[in-house]
């Protein structure tokens, strides 16, 4: 009886643990996530040392750091007879072509249960890279950080900030 | 502000600027994050925008502040810059956005097959259609072509008109189902005007309702309700501390009955009556006003045969009860009658009762300048019925008004719509008209409109687009403008290409009456900051025409033995408010019965009758019978059936579909009362109640002290406990311990807080099933209990409260939960972590308020009532527990505010739904750390009053301390 159960106990038992070890939680930071376009954080905030909050402007204002609109990366790279710099891509050096959405794909997201919001964070002196790691030394972004409630409170502690519950879950 | 909302793409703000971790929903957050191409200046993804516009649920014409994130409109407020509401917003105004996120939204026009099915068209064809047929109609002769719509604006309303002109017509009817215009006529008679006038409680002492139910649906609910919340407030008058005393005439006790000194019981169409024999009272003991200049001897002959002792024989009213309110009328400084019957005789003889004691242009005035009446005579109702009846109308566009469901049969409108070959209706959830109309065309929702209003001299609402519209629908001003230049109107006639320049042009207008010196663009972009243009206006000088007396109104004879009442529903009123699962699901303050509809009969006729409580009766009367649930109820006089309005729908979407009965069904037309035949069937259909209990059973859930006793400084007695009894170390708030104060006595139970605090905190509704086993969501309901009879002298007439989470400091729900969910911030307030529960339900049931919601299932807003979620609060699933959180969302943001800001919180700042929803600021809230707090002074002010719920028998130490209820003792004032 035992020459049975027990292989099959353990095979349950290993088969459990690779389904969490394999399987990912929807809000679990990706490795993996691939861009529409070839766009180097490294060459814009790393090379050109660009200020994050150039581009993510809202970061200081709202819950959410905003992703660049197009007309912000046509600021730079706009026509390039009339001093636009060049790209690594071509889409908005491309006469036939206006500037169009792009639909990145998130990199961080949070459960439906964590009100975060990026406004007091900055506020507080909190640099960009303590939660999404070096990114101007990334060409893709790529998460450094599980950013899971044991993160989010080693810092709360550290620096003396609210470890109310109730001020993220509501 | 909002031209450039026009230009925006819905979707694209929909899912805009990586909105991280706010899209709510139960799906899994978006993986794509679409920012702008060009990004829009006035608009930060994540944080709300506000635009004001205006709420047209009913005619009042309240200010609304819309509050719109990423793109969408997620809740309506009132706005503080307006006159009429002053930043409060009623049910019905905050539940039009479940009328605008209608997942039963008429989302494509559609044409009706020869074969009776409805096929979807796109609007080129639909436009086409409905010219077609129009330019047909136009030649084939005159008045061929009308319009039946509810009044929408003097603009829209204008332009209607001079698209049916274009169209060789003049048959545009403006009609209403339940218009007071009962009222404008009475004004005719006793002052040669036709205006309703505005009234102010606060500054009477003594008020009588004569049917006129301005707490729930009359005339402007917000305001009177303000108003009368001043007049009881407790004042010094002549020495001594006072409020005011009021009493309601009616066949039902409603809010406002409930909330005054005496209630009436009469049958319907008695209340004249009794206004003829209060008048009779003050002529007889000469409490005429000399100032007033009437002639005695004619009053004398107007009021005689009036006495009270006739009257009450007639009645069936005690005479020493019109007496007392002769004498309460009559010696009061400043007192004022209100009238809300069907018949013209109450609202003369309430005209009459003003006059005579002086109170014209003080407690009632009449103000220079009024717009005109909306609506259209009687005659014109009648005229164009007959003309379909004759197959003299063509074409009939219907809009915003549902005549097959809300006119009486005897109008015979549906044999009458027969008789039009084609019928055109426009609006939002398609309604019983719509299932007879031949083209369907969606319009926009007064939320994705331009529209203006003006409900009264002064008083010029603007409405403007809030967000992008949520179906193909059309503005109905660009629809019928549109239509008037292909029928060859050009600009001379119509000089506006859109609704929106139409608008403008009437503001333009405006600008040169008003004199203003500014551009017109910063006029009218001000006038849309504002919402609108309120300039003070003046009270007229009126005459009382003495013909008046000429036409004694007859005596009422004793009435029908058994009569009917009917009445508008607090929420769903004359039934377009069945579509909104809100006003559906919150119960009618009252009989407390959700999702139906009911009539209520005395104990004692039931009994008459064997009527037992919960069968289902027939209401037979002359014009056709309806089967509805018989609620025993005391709120009713004996000898009347009440029923209310609004349900009964066989269309409408499926919120409103085949639910209770139509009353309409019943009635005259015009009429809201009738002689009833009752049949009992003998079959049970359970009316489901969130109510358990009618008594409080001897707990002091609700305290009241009389105002004579206020006056004595003497407190009632209630038990105390010796102190707060500790077993564990006290909590430390350093920063903050909120706190909320709340006057009972300023509530009128009206559930505006309750709409509220649906909409910010994302609750879910259950539906009629869910609710008959216990399970509705609401974090905070409206609590009413009737006083034992014994105590009757010494009780208000209904206690009424709002029940919420109390946030106690001894939390009975806290320490026995075994994961921790339930817990104390470091703010004072009872967290629930939805991420932590496990649902056990032990602190529910160990909560002795009963405010702990449970997630028995997993919550549903069928698309796209989803768009209206809070993205602030998160959005529960079943197996969970949720409660009232002092609207923590509000109270973080406005803390991260000033944190960002570097500077400290301001007193009342922080403002809680609720809170920011009630007309009469029954509640308030604030920092208990703070002794200087608005609330804190409140408490302090008022501290005789003061009593929290159950902390005697439990010690729970609530946040949350009321202020008692004052009445008048009886027979000892």
């Amino acid at each position: 009886m035992n020459r049975i159960l027990i292989p099959v106990a353990l095979a349950t038992f290993v088969g459990g643990l690779m389904v969490l070890a394999f399987s990912q939680r929807p809000w679990a930071p990706r490795q993996d996530v691939q861009q529409p376009i070839p766009f180097s954080h490294r060459i814009h905030a790393g090379v050109n040392k660009i200020p994050c909050q150039y581009c993510h402007e809202y970061a200081r204002r709202s819950q959410t750091s905003g992703v660049p609109p197009v007309q912000r990366c046509v600021g730079c790279h706009g026509d390039a007879l009339f001093g636009g710099l060049k790209p690594v891509t071509r889409p908005w050096t491309d006469h036939s072509q206006p500037p169009f959405e792009i639909r990145w794909n998130r990199v961080y997201t949070l459960p439906d249960f964590v009100r975060f919001t990026h406004q007091p964070h900055i506020w507080a002196g909190v640099a960009c890279q303590e939660c999404h790691g070096p990114v101007e030394e990334m060409d893709r972004i790529e998460p450094v950080h599980e950013i899971n409630m044991g993160f989010c409170l080693d810092c709360h502690q550290k620096r003396g900030a609210t470890q109310d519950c109730f001020v993220c879950h509501h | 502000m909002s031209e450039g909302l026009s230009r925006r793409s819905f979707l694209k703000i929909a899912s805009a600027a990586g909105a991280a971790a706010a899209i709510p929903g139960c799906e899994p957050a978006g993986r794509q994050i679409i920012p702008y191409v060009v990004p829009d200046e006035n608009m930060i993804p994540g944080v709300p925008s506000f635009y004001a516009t205006t709420c047209t649920e009913c005619g009042a014409g309240c200010g609304v502040v819309a509050r719109v994130r990423e793109g969408r409109v997620i809740k309506l407020e009132g706005n503080p810059k307006d006159p009429i509401g002053q930043g409060a917003l009623c049910a019905r105004g905050q539940a039009s956005l479940q009328g605008l996120y209608n997942p039963d939204r008429l989302a494509h026009p559609f044409v009706r097959g020869d074969d009776g099915r409805l096929r979807r068209i796109s609007w080129d064809v639909a436009t086409r259609a409905l010219i077609g047929r129009l330019s047909t109609a136009a030649k084939a002769g005159k008045d061929r072509v009308a319009y039946l719509a509810r009044p929408q604006g003097p603009t829209l309303d204008k332009i209607a008109g001079l698209w049916l002109s274009a169209w060789n017509s003049s048959k545009a009817v403006f009609h209403e189902p339940l218009a007071n215009s009962v009222a404008r006529q009475a004004a005719q008679d006793c002052f040669g005007r036709g205006d309703a006038p505005v009234y102010h409680l606060d500054q009477a002492e003594a008020l009588i309702s004569f049917g006129a139910d301005f707490i729930e649906t009359w005339e402007s609910p917000i305001e009177l309700a303000r108003q009368y919340a001043a007049f009881r407030t407790p004042k010094e008058r002549r020495g001594k501390l006072t409020i005011g005393r009021a009493a309601y005439v009616g066949p039902r006790m409603n809010l406002t009955a409930a909330k005054c000194d005496d209630w009436v019981g009469v049958k319907p169409g008695h209340e004249a009556a009794i206004a003829m024999s209060v008048l009779y009272v003050l002529v007889r003991q000469g409490w005429i006003s000399p100032n007033s200049g009437f002639d005695i001897a004619t009053l004398k002959s107007f009021v005689d045969g009036y006495d009270p002792d006739a009257v009450s024989q007639q009645t069936g009213v005690p005479a020493e009860t019109i007496v007392r309110l002769g004498q309460m009328f009559g010696q009061a400084e400043g007192a004022v009658a209100l009238a809300g019957t069907e018949d013209k005789e109450t609202h003369v003889a309430a005209y009459v009762l003003n006059a005579v004691t002086g109170n014209l242009g003080k407690t009632v005035a009449f103000l220079a300048g009024s717009p005109p009446s909306p609506l259209s005579p009687q005659a014109d109702l009648d005229g164009l019925i007959a003309a379909m009846n004759q197959k003299q109308i063509e074409v009939l566009v219907i809009a915003g008004s549902n005549p097959i469901y809300a006119m009486s049969p005897a109008a015979k409108f549906n044999d009458a719509l027969r008789q039009v070959p084609f019928v055109v209706w426009c609006g939002l959830v398609p309604d019983e008209t719509a299932d007879k109309a031949h083209l369907l065309l969606p319009i926009h929702h007064p939320l994705e409109a331009w529209r203006d209003s003006a409900p009264r001299a002064g008083v010029s609402g603007l409405g403007q687009p809030v967000m992008q519209p949520v179906f193909e629908s059309r503005d109905l001003g660009d629809v019928i403008l549109d239509s008037a230049r292909a029928a060859g109107a050009d600009s001379k006639t119509v000089p506006w290409q859109t609704m929106a320049d139409a608008v403008n042009a009437g503001f333009q207008q405006l600008q040169k009456q008003l004199g203003d010196k500014n551009k017109p663009e910063d006029f009218f972009a001000q006038a849309l900051r504002d919402g609108g243009v309120f300039a003070d206006a003046k009270a007229a000088d009126v005459k009382f025409n003495p013909a008046v007396f000429q036409n004694k109104p007859k005596p009422p004879g004793a009435g029908p033995d058994l009569a009917l009442a009917v009445y508008p529903h607090i929420f769903l009123y004359d039934g377009r408010g069945a579509d909104k699962p809100w006003l559906q699901e919150i119960p009618e303050p009252v009989d407390q019965i959700v999702w139906d509809s009911w009539a209520e009969i005395h104990p004692d006729t039931a009994k008459a009758l064997g009527i037992a409580a919960n069968e289902m009766i027939e209401l037979q009367t002359d014009q056709g019978t309806v089967a509805v649930s018989a609620l025993v109820s005391e709120h009713v006089r004996s000898g009347v059936i009440a029923m209310p309005l609004g349900q009964g729908h066989t269309s409408y979407g499926r919120y409103a579909k085949g639910r209770g009965a139509n009353a309409f069904a019943v009635l005259a037309p015009g009429a809201r009362s009738a002689a009833v035949k009752v049949h009992a069937t003998g079959r049970k259909s359970a009316l489901v109640s969130p109510l358990y209990s009618e008594d409080m059973m001897g707990r002091n859930i609700v305290e009241a002290m009389s105002i004579e006793d206020l006056a004595r400084g003497v407190a009632p007695e209630s038990e105390t406990v010796p102190g707060p009894y500790e077993m564990y170390a006290p909590f430390k708030y350093p920063t903050h311990k909120w706190g909320m104060t709340i006057d009972v006595n300023a509530c009128t139970g009206c559930s505006a807080c309750v709409a509220a605090c649906y909409a910010e905190n994302n609750l879910a509704v259950i539906g009629k099933e869910g609710c008959a086993d216990g399970r509705i969501m609401s974090w905070m309901r409206i609590e009413r209990f009737t006083p034992p009879k014994e105590q009757a002298d010494k009780a208000p007439l209904m206690y009424i409260t709002p029940m919420l989470c109390q946030q106690c400091e001894h939390a009975p729900c806290e320490p026995v939960c075994p994961v921790f969910a339930a817990y104390h911030t470091e703010e004072g307030i009872n967290g629930q972590n939805y991420n932590r529960c496990v649902g056990t339900r032990y602190c529910e049931n160990n909560c002795p308020y009963k405010v702990r919601r449970f997630n028995w299932y997993k919550p549903e807003w069928p698309a796209p009532l989803h768009l209206q979620l809070n993205p602030d609060v998160t959005v529960r699933g079943a197996g969970v527990m949720e409660k009232c959180t002092f609207c923590i969302q509000r109270i973080v943001s406005v803390e991260i505010d000033a944190k960002t800001g570097d500077r400290k919180l301001r007193d009342s700042e922080i403002v809680p739904a609720c809170a920011q929803a009630c007309p009469t600021r029954a509640i308030s809230f604030g920092d208990m750390n703070d002794q200087q707090s608005e609330m804190m002074r409140r408490r302090k002010d008022n501290q005789l009053r003061t009593y929290r719920v159950f902390n005697a028998e439990f010690n729970t130490l609530p946040a949350i301390t009321y202020l008692r209820e004052i009445y008048h003792e009886k027979g000892r004032a």
